[in-house]
């Protein structure tokens, strides 16, 4: 019965998009002309009601157990506990598609209502392209990858065999395995992948505006303008996703580590990378009119590379947690990604003409040429990603040899980029536009880089000679003082003039400017995370005890005692572990229970670590072993690691604090309105 | 010299310079997936020192403590190789499970100082045999 109604569901966003596809272009060639075209509310819904309603179907098979599902019978149990059933939605290929559906519905529908304020070609050409992106992933829900499958063939918790069609002799297991359990250990899995995917899917409509204005030969900035709201919310978002992602690899998957290099983790970060340079880019075409046909590179290559990591992650051409299963839906998204690559750059070329011209960089030593030197940086960082990523992949179809890319490839050149990117934030944020004469500038740096040099000194005489720790000590401590500086400074100069409070007249340069000064959190939340990346991989300590209970023993300052082991049975899992006492100078500060789970019949069971967080950083416990006799126990510090989760949360939350400045916008209009 | 030539020269270099660090990088930035047998049959090309991931599955009741070394031996069917590993032993290490141990040949034993158990795709342990294809 559900079956049903899920197919009825995708069929209905299917059909929607591809009319959208059709319907949008006709508008938008109509409304170039100058005439009225069609109205596209009613494909636009059907896309968003179709994809509501296959969510909705799915929740409601997993809320009431509805085991004729292929999908429940392999990824659902009756005893997963909320809010896992829930995130079992997203757990596994199909069900992750369905989300990826409803996301991009939710986008065009937002797309829609701009476009039905304004009625102009623009709009209505970026929904002819969300359509034919729609078309692509609802027509993969309804082939390669069908969430709606019914189960014709059953194990006692398994299914074994599954029917596209939904009139099939259905066959349904009593229980299923459930999802993966390790994204049942932790609550961050059920929020991380929605939230990467806002991210990734967000990122069509600046790419779908961009296709429209090549297209309809409006290359001039207006589709940034557009777009700038909808690039900010998916840069955040994506933001937000790759933080909760390393944190809960920190927390769950019990090595200490939240980044690993993984071509997962990779795959999230190239198209954060690009998309960080278009936001910096598409605000020097607004201001200045340069890098025109540079947006269109960037905005096209962010999301070429959404399409690719989600190959990379979903094909099963790399052994993960997120990689599902072999499937077929590898190489149909490989043609995908081929697809807009090819026909992106083809259009692109053939409209090369219109977006030649620029106006020249007056001076490097200006605003636009620190953006120059920061596009630089973040695509050579997201090439060397990218080549570290796809080495082994193509060694491997040509050669057949495996080979792994490591820590020390990417540490190598990703680290001096990272440093030279803090440079140009510190520099780039008080540069002006067109030429700046150097004694402002160095006016402007000279206190911020003499208390970050004091900062580092300091670090050195008192904590630890490490010479990167102390070079990001300097160069975090450079970029948040210059824009410390600068907001005291305006706001004590206005404060002086009008004789209001300081703290009003910050208030007021922050809302004045918004969406500088919101650029300027992410910046300190960016020099944050630096600071936390810096102690964390540099400062960390671990060490291995074999214990008894009752055994005692030092670690970081505490002083830690084995109590006891414990078992527990959950609905879900079984849970072995060990009671550590934590004491400080004689008292009690924490009981810490680092675990195995075990979950169904598997047999090696997934570690939980324990972890202790204070201000001076993170204790992390780990059971290696645990047997009749005793456990064998790993103790880890995470210094400071506070200031990375803390830093990725300012990022994302200047990014959404800019999506609310309009006053830019509007300031840029009138100067294009004068220059005219 | 013109302003677009400027342009143009630096972005060549620009690009040249990366293109030379990065593959400069990989060269010595990869490290080689072997299975046993594949290890045993390329011993001549990866001399003492060279370093490679070795990747199989514990073999039942080989596992020995000695202070700050774990031994073990790591078999993919075909062949055998007994490994010693220094530093730390990933969670829930035992026998039967598939691992992946980074380090280099000493004689005809492997000294590693990295473990990690490799799970497959269900993360739960794969059938036997075809374990490792990744």
């Amino acid at each position: 019965m559900l079956a049903f109604v899920g197919l009825a569901a995708l069929l209905t966003s299917f059909v929607g998009a591809g009319w959208l596809a059709f319907a949008g272009a006709r508008t938008a060639v109509a409304q170039r002309r100058g005439e009225p075209g069609t109205d596209l509310r009613t494909p636009v819904l059907m896309v968003l009601t179709g994809a509501l309603a296959s969510m909705a179907v799915l929740q409601a098979a997993l809320l009431f157990d509805d085991f004729t599902l292929a999908y429940l019978g392999n990824n659902h149990a009756r005893a997963t506990p909320f809010p896992f059933n829930v995130a079992t939605a997203w757990a596994a290929l199909e069900g992750s598609i369905v989300l990826w559906g409803l996301v991009l519905a939710t986008f065009t529908w937002l797309v829609w209502r701009d476009h039905d304020r304004r009625r102009d070609a623009l709009s209505a050409g970026a929904l002819a392209v969300m359509g034919l992106v729609g078309v692509f992933f609802f027509g993969l829900m309804l082939t390669v990858a069908n969430p709606f499958e019914v189960c014709i063939e059953a194990a006692a918790n398994r299914c074994l065999a599954s029917s596209p069609w939904p009139w099939s002799p259905i066959q349904a297991p009593a229980d299923g395995p459930g999802p993966n359990p390790l994204l049942q250990n932790h609550i961050l899995m059920a929020i991380h992948p929605p939230l990467l995917y806002l991210g990734y899917v967000g990122l069509t409509t600046p790419f779908a505006y961009a296709i429209s204005a090549l297209a309809l030969t409006l290359p001039g900035p207006e589709w940034l303008r557009r777009t700038r709201r909808w690039s900010l919310v998916a840069w955040s978002f994506l933001t937000l996703g790759i933080l909760f992602g390393g944190w809960w690899a920190y927390e769950v998957l019990s090595w200490g580590g939240y980044w690993a290099w993984d071509p997962v983790e990779n795959a999230s970060l190239m198209p954060w990378l690009v998309a960080t340079a278009f936001i910096h880019s598409s605000l020097v075409q607004q201001r200045r009119g340069m890098l025109q046909a540079w947006n269109f590179v960037l905005v096209i290559s962010a999301f070429a590379l959404t399409i690719l990591g989600t190959f990379l992650t979903r094909s099963g051409t790399i052994t993960s947690v997120h990689s599902f299963t072999q499937s077929a839906i590898g190489p149909v998204l490989l043609g995908f990604l081929v697809l807009v690559l090819a026909g992106s750059f083809a259009l692109f070329a053939t409209r090369s003409h219109l977006v030649a011209s620029a106006p020249r960089l007056d001076s490097f030593w200006s605003r636009e040429g620190s953006f120059l030197a920061n596009n630089l940086i973040l695509t050579v960082f997201a090439s060397v990603v990218l080549v570290g990523t796809i080495y082994p992949l193509v060694l491997e179809a040509f050669t057949g040899t495996q080979v792994g890319v490591g820590k020390p490839f990417y540490n190598r050149l990703t680290v001096p980029l990272s440093f030279a990117l803090l440079l140009t934030m510190g520099l780039g944020s008080v540069t002006p536009w067109r030429h700046a004469a150097g004694p402002l500038v160095w006016n402007r740096i000279r206190g911020p880089l003499q208390v970050a040099l004091a900062a580092g000194l300091v670090t050195a005489v008192i904590g630890t000679r490490l010479g990167w720790v102390v070079l990001a000590v300097v160069a975090s401590v450079f970029v948040i003082g210059v824009i410390v500086r600068h907001l005291t400074e305006l706001a004590g100069r206005r404060s002086r003039a009008t004789g209001r409070g300081f703290f009003t007249e910050a208030l007021h340069v922050l809302r004045g400017d918004q969406g500088y000064w919101a650029g300027q959190v992410s910046h300190v939340g960016v020099a944050l995370v630096a600071l936390g990346l810096a102690f964390t991989s540099n400062l960390s300590v671990h060490e291995t005890f074999e214990l008894e209970p009752g055994d005692t023993f030092a670690f970081a300052g505490y002083e830690m005692t084995y109590r006891a082991p414990f078992q527990r049975t959950e609905p879900s899992r079984t849970v072995v572990g060990a009671n550590i006492e934590v004491h400080s100078d004689g008292r009690l500060v924490a009981e810490l229970q680092p675990r195995a789970n075990h979950f169904g019949s598997d047999p090696t069971g997934i570690p939980s670590p324990a972890v202790m967080s204070r201000l001076s950083g993170d204790v992390y416990l780990m059971l290696i072993n645990i047997d009749n006799t005793g456990i064998r126990l790993e103790a880890n510090t995470s210094p400071l690691i506070w200031l990375l989760w803390v830093g990725g949360l300012v990022t994302a939350a200047g990014g959404f604090w800019a999506t609310q400045a309009r006053r830019a916008e509007r300031r840029t209009t009138a100067l294009e309105a004068a220059d005219a | 010299m013109s302003h677009r030539r400027f342009i143009l020269i630096g972005a060549v270099g620009v690009v040249a310079l990366v293109v030379v660090l990065v593959v400069n990088s990989l060269s010595s930035g990869v490290t080689y997936y072997l299975y046993p047998s594949e290890a045993v049959a390329q011993r001549d090309e990866f001399s003492d020192g060279t370093r490679f991931r070795l990747a199989g599955t514990v073999v039942e009741g080989t596992i020995a403590e000695n202070g700050t070394v774990t031994s073990f031996v790591v078999s993919d069917g075909a062949e055998q190789i007994a490994v010693d590993l220094t530093g730390r032993v990933p969670p829930l290490f035992a026998d039967g499970v598939p691992v992946l141990v980074e380090g280099t040949w000493v004689g005809d034993r492997f000294d590693a100082d990295e473990a990690v158990i490799r799970h497959d795709e269900n993360y739960s342990i794969p059938e036997e045999g075809g374990a490792f294809e990744s």
